[in-house]
C-alpha cells in the first residue's frame, strides 16, 4: 500500500515537474524543476530498493550536473529569443502527432508485452553498495575502466573548450 | 626469276620511302637523292631485265603469276598477295618506274629550295610504290589496296605545301572524289565476288562469262568499276579535282596527273576487259563520256590563263580519248595513246616546271613572253610536246590518236560519233596548245618586262625534259599504221580473250589520216592567226563570243552544282546535327542524366540543413513511424 | 513489488515523450540538454525497474554509467554552449546552421 502511494506521488511529482522543465519560459524556473524530477525519481529508486544508485542520482546528478547548468546560466545570461523566428514553425504539428504516436507505441508496447512473473520476494541486497561494488568489479570490469576512461576524455575536452573560451576572450 | 624481280620492284620504292620518312631529322640533299631517285632507278632497271626476259619468250610464255602467301581463306576460295607480271602490267611498271625517275632526276633540281626535300621524296617514292601495286596487283583485292594508296598518295603530293589554304583545300576535293570512285570500284569487286565467286584476275577473267552477256549484272559490275575508274581518271562528273590538283608542285603534277596516277582508269578497263566486253550497254555509255569529257576539257583549256592549268584540262581530255577507246573496245590502242601521253604530256609539264621555276613561281600566260629567247631547252621541250599533242605527222600522238579513231570508226554507229568528236576535239587541242606555246614563248616579252631574266635550268632539269622531248617525237613511230604494229603485238597474250577485236579498215585508216592531219595544221593554223601572227588581236577579239567563253571559263560551271547540291547541304546537316540532334541526343543524354542526378541531391540534401532540432523531430518521427507499422504488425499476426 | 514494472515502464515512456517534446521545441541551447536530461533519466527509471524485477544488479550498474556518461556530456554540451554563443548576442540553436548541406 504504502508503495503504491508513493510510487504515485514520485510518478506525477516527475511527470508535472517534467511538463516545468519543458513548458518554463525562464531557464532559471527550467532548471529547478529538473532537480524536481530528479529528486522525485530518486524516490522512486528507493522505492525500488536501490538506495546506492537513489544516492548518487542526488549527490551526482541533482547535486552537480544541475548547478553546473545552473552556473552557465547565471554566466551567459538570459538572452531573450525573437520570437517568430522558429525554423520548426511549419512542423510543429507534425511534431506532436509524432509524439503522440511514440507515446501510443510505447503504451502499446509495455501493455501488450507479456513481462515475466513478478517476484514477490526480493532480494534486498542487490540494491546495496557491496553489491553493486561485486558486480562492477567482477562481471563488468570492462564498463567500470571504460567509464573512468569516459570521465576522463570529458574532462580533457573541458579544459580544452575552457582554453579556447579564455583564448577569444583574449587572455592567454 | 622474273616475278622475284617484280617483287624488288615493288620493294625499293618502298623502302625507299619508308627510309626517307622515318629518318631523324634532315639527311644531306646528296642522301635524298640518292635514295629517292636511285629506288626509283633500280626499280626501273630491273623492270627492263623482266622486259627484255619476257622478249626473248615466246609470247604465249609471257605471263608469269607468284603469290606470296595466303591472306584469307573463304568459302572455296583463297586471296593471295600475288603479283600478275605480263606484257601489260611490265608495259605501265616500264612507264611509272621510267617517266617516274625522270621526274625524280628533274625534281632534285626543281625542289631545291623547298624546305621539305625529305619529304618531298619520301611521299613520292610511296606513291611510285602505291601505283606498282595497283598495276602489279594480281586479284582485285590488291588492286583495291593500291587503288587506295594511291590516293592518300595524290592527297599528300597535292597538299605538299600544306600552309596554303587552296593547296589543302585541293587536296581535300581530289581525296573525296577519289573515294567516290573507291566505293564503286569496291562494290564492283563485291559484285564480282559474289558472281564469280573469285577475286583472282586469272580466275575471274576466266568465269566472266557467268555474268551473262548484256545482263543486267554485267552492266551493274561494269558500270561500278566505271565510277572508280572515272574518279581516278576525271571523267565526267567526277573531273573537277584535277585542275585544282594543280596546287602540288609540278614534278607531282607531272607525275601523278599526267603521266600515272590518272591513266589507272584505263588501266583498270584494259586489264578487265573480259567482264566489259560482257555488256556492250556499258562500253557505249564509257565511249560516249569518254568523248563528251574530251570535248568539254579541250573547250575549257582554250579559255585558261593558268599555264598549269591548261594542261590539266588537257590531261582530261587526252584521257577521254583514252577511255574512250576503251570503252569501244579498241584497248591496245587506248594503251598505245597511254604510252604516248605519258611521255608528252610529262615532257610538258616538266617543260612548263622550268618556266615556272625560271620566272619564281610565276604561272600565268599574262605574264609571259619570248621565253624561247631564255629558256632553250622549255622551248624545245614544249615544243615538241605541243606537236606530239596536237597530232602532227610525225610526232606521237598522230600515230596513238589515229588509231584510236581509225579503230572506232569500226565500232557501230557510237564508234561514227566518237570519231567525230575526237576530230573536233584534235582540232580544238592543236589550237589550245599552241595557243599556250605561242603566248608564253613567242611574241614579245609581257609588259613591264621581266623583273630580271629568266634564269635557264641546271642539267638536272634539262636532261629529262631533253629525254622525253625526243621520245615525243620518236616513241610514236613503235605501231605505224600499214607497217608494223609493235603495241598491238606486244599486247596481243593478253587480249587474246577478245571475243570480237576491232580491226580500222583501210577506209577508216586513210578518212582518219586525212581529218586528223587537216584538223591538226588547221588547228596550228588557227593558233598562229589568233596569238602569234599579232600579239594583240587576241585582245581586239577579246569580245567575240562573250557568253560561250565564259561559260567555259568557269569549267561549265561544274563546281558550282556540286557546290550547290552536295557541299552546302552537307554542311546544313553538319549545322543541323550540331545545333539541334547533339544537344538532345547524345549530349542530351549525358547532360539530361547529370541534371538528374544534381537536381535530386539538392533535393536530399535539403534535409541537412544544419538545425539540431529539426534532426530530433527526424528521430521522432520515424521513431512514431516505426511504432505504427509494429502495431499494425502485431495487430495483424494476432 | 506491488506496482506492476508495466507502471513504472508507462511512467519511464513519458517522461522520454516529455523530454523529446522538450527537445523539439526549446531554442535555448541549455534548455535543449536539460530535456536530454530528463530522456536520460526516463531510462534509468526503467533500468532500476527492470534491476529490481531480475533481481539483477547488471541493472543498476548500467543506470550508474548512464549517469557518468550523462556528466559527461553535459560538461562538453555547456562547454561547447559557452564556447560558441558567448559572443553572440542570441542564445539560439537556430542560427547555428553551419554544418548545413
Amino acid at each position: 500500500m504504502a508503495e503504491q502511494v508513493t510510487f504515485a506521488i514520485a510518478a506525477i511529482g516527475a511527470l508535472g515537474f517534467g511538463i516545468g522543465v519543458v513548458f518554463f519560459r525562464d531557464a532559471f524556473r527550467a532548471a529547478v524543476s529538473l532537480i524536481g524530477t530528479l529528486l522525485a525519481v530518486a524516490l522512486l529508486f528507493i522505492v525500488l530498493e536501490a538506495p546506492f544508485v537513489a544516492a548518487l542520482q542526488v549527490i551526482v546528478y541533482a547535486g552537480a550536473i544541475v548547478v553546473m547548468f545552473l552556473f552557465v546560466i547565471a554566466y551567459l545570461g538570459d538572452r531573450p529569443i525573437v520570437p517568430g523566428t522558429d525554423r520548426m514553425d511549419a512542423v510543429q504539428p507534425v511534431a506532436w502527432i509524432a509524439l503522440a504516436g511514440v507515446a501510443a507505441f510505447g503504451a502499446i508496447t509495455v501493455l501488450a508485452s507479456a513481462i515475466g512473473p513478478e517476484h514477490s520476494v526480493s532480494d534486498t541486497n542487490v540494491g546495496s553498495p557491496a553489491s553493486i561494488g561485486h558486480a562492477f568489479l567482477n562481471q563488468h570490469i570492462i564498463a567500470f575502466e571504460v567509464t573512468s576512461l569516459i570521465m576522463l576524455i570529458a574532462a580533457v575536452g573541458a579544459v580544452i573548450l575552457a582554453k579556447r573560451a579564455v583564448m577569444l576572450e583574449g587572455g592567454r | 626469276m622474273a616475278t622475284t624481280l617484280a617483287w624488288f620492284i615493288l620493294l625499293l620504292p618502298l623502302l625507299g620511302g619508308i627510309v626517307l620518312a622515318s629518318w631523324p631529322g634532315e639527311p644531306p640533299r646528296a642522301v635524298t637523292r640518292l635514295i629517292g631517285i636511285g629506288s626509283i632507278a633500280t626499280a626501273f632497271v630491273l623492270a627492263l631485265v623482266i622486259f627484255f626476259t619476257m622478249l626473248g619468250n615466246a609470247p604465249s610464255d609471257r605471263t608469269f603469276v607468284s603469290g606470296l602467301y595466303q591472306w584469307i581463306s573463304i568459302g572455296g576460295t583463297s586471296l593471295d598477295l600475288s603479283v600478275l607480271v605480263d606484257p601489260l602490267s611490265i608495259m605501265m611498271v616500264l612507264i611509272i618506274t621510267g617517266v617516274g625517275m625522270l621526274i625524280h632526276v628533274f625534281s632534285a633540281e626543281y625542289m631545291e629550295h623547298d624546305r621539305d626535300y625529305r619529304r618531298f621524296f619520301a611521299e613520292m617514292n610511296l606513291f611510285v610504290f602505291s601505283m606498282l601495286l595497283l598495276v602489279l596487283a594480281g586479284n582485285f583485292f590488291f588492286l583495291i589496296v593500291g587503288w587506295a594508296f594511291v590516293g592518300l598518295a595524290s592527297y599528300l603530293l597535292i597538299g605538299f605545301w600544306y600552309e596554303r589554304p587552296s593547296a589543302v583545300a585541293a587536296a581535300k576535293k581530289a581525296f573525296v572524289m577519289n573515294v567516290i570512285g573507291d566505293v564503286g570500284l569496291v562494290l564492283g569487286a563485291f559484285l564480282i565476288m559474289r558472281e564469280l565467286g573469285t577475286l583472282d584476275y586469272q580466275q575471274a577473267f576466266a568465269r566472266a562469262g557467268d555474268l551473262g552477256q548484256n545482263s543486267g549484272t554485267a552492266l551493274a559490275v561494269c558500270l561500278l568499276l566505271f565510277v572508280g575508274a572515272a574518279a581516278k581518271s576525271a571523267q565526267i562528273p567526277l573531273h573537277t579535282w584535277l585542275p585544282d590538283a594543280m596546287e602540288g608542285p609540278t614534278p607531282v603534277s607531272a607525275l601523278i596527273h599526267a603521266a600515272t596516277m590518272v591513266t589507272a582508269g584505263v588501266y583498270l578497263i584494259v586489264r578487265c576487259h573480259a567482264i566489259f566486253q560482257m555488256s556492250e550497254l556499258a562500253g557505249d555509255i564509257i565511249a560516249v563520256i569518254g568523248a563528251l569529257t574530251l570535248l568539254m576539257a579541250a573547250t575549257v583549256a582554250l579559255q585558261q590563263v593558268d599555264i598549269k592549268r591548261v594542261l590539266a584540262w588537257s590531261t582530261v581530255s587526252q584521257i577521254g580519248y583514252m577511255i574512250m577507246g576503251a570503252g569501244l573496245g579498241a584497248y591496245s590502242a587506248a594503251m598505245f595513246h597511254l604510252l604516248m601521253h605519258a611521255f608528252f604530256k610529262a615532257c610538258l609539264f616538266l617543260a612548263a616546271g622550268i618556266v615556272i621555276h625560271a620566272l619564281h613561281d610565276e604561272q600565268s600566260l599574262d605574264r609571259m613572253g619570248n621565253l624561247r629567247k631564255y629558256l632553250r631547252v622549255a622551248y624545245f621541250g614544249m615544243g615538241m610536246g605541243c606537236l606530239a599533242i596536237a597530232g602532227f605527222p610525225g610526232f606521237d600522238a598522230f600515230f596513238s590518236k589515229d588509231d584510236i579513231l581509225a579503230t572506232s570508226l569500226a565500232a557501230g554507229p557510237v564508234g561514227v560519233f566518237c570519231w567525230v568528236v575526237g576530230v573536233i576535239g584534235a582540232f580544238i587541242t592543236a589550237v589550245y596548245m599552241f595557243r599556250l606555246l605561242f603566248r608564253a614563248f613567242w611574241g614579245p616579252d609581257p609588259k613591264g618586262g621581266y623583273a630580271h631574266a629568266p634564269h635557264a635550268s641546271g642539267w638536272w632539269m634539262a636532261v629529262p625534259v631533253s629525254i622525253l622531248g625526243v621520245l615525243s617525237l620518236v616513241a610514236g613511230w613503235i605501231q605505224v599504221p600499214f607497217g608494223w604494229s609493235g603495241i598491238n603485238d606486244w599486247l596481243a597474250p593478253v587480249l587474246a580473250d577478245v571475243k570480237n577485236p576491232l580491226e580500222p579498215t583501210h577506209a577508216g585508216e586513210w578518212l582518219t589520216i586525212g581529218f586528223s592531219t587537216a584538223a591538226a595544221l588547221g588547228g596550228i593554223a588557227l593558233a598562229w592567226w589568233l596569238f602569234a601572227a599579232d600579239p594583240e588581236r587576241r585582245i581586239r577579239l577579246a569580245n567575240v563570243a562573250r557568253g560561250p567563253r565564259q561559260l567555259m571559263d568557269n569549267a561549265y560551271d561544274f563546281d558550282r552544282a556540286y557546290d550547290d547540291l552536295f557541299v552546302e547541304p552537307g554542311r546544313e546537316l553538319g549545322t543541323v546535327l550540331l545545333d539541334d540532334v547533339e544537344p538532345a541526343g547524345p549530349k542530351g543524354l549525358i547532360t539530361g542524366t547529370t541534371a538528374v542526378i544534381r537536381d535530386t541531391a539538392r533535393v536530399i540534401s535539403a534535409s541537412e540543413n544544419g538545425l539540431v532540432r529539426t534532426y530530433a523531430f527526424g528521430i521522432v518521427a520515424g521513431l512514431a513511424l516505426a511504432g505504427v507499422v509494429l502495431a499494425i504488425v502485431v495487430a495483424g499476426a494476432s | 513489488m506491488t506496482v506492476p514494472i508495466s507502471a513504472y515502464l508507462m511512467l519511464s515512456v513519458g517522461l522520454l515523450v516529455l523530454g523529446m517534446l522538450g527537445v523539439i521545441r526549446r531554442r535555448n541551447p541549455l534548455l535543449l540538454l536539460l530535456s536530454i536530461e530528463l530522456m536520460l533519466n526516463a531510462g534509468n527509471v526503467a533500468l532500476i525497474g527492470f534491476s529490481r524485477q531480475w533481481n539483477d544488479p547488471s541493472g543498476q550498474i548500467f543506470a550508474l554509467v548512464v549517469m557518468v556518461v550523462a556528466a559527461a556530456e553535459v560538461v562538453i554540451g555547456l562547454g561547447l554552449t559557452v564556447a560558441v554563443f558567448r559572443s553572440r548576442m542570441n542564445l539560439d540553436v537556430d542560427e547555428m546552421s553551419s554544418m548545413k548541406g
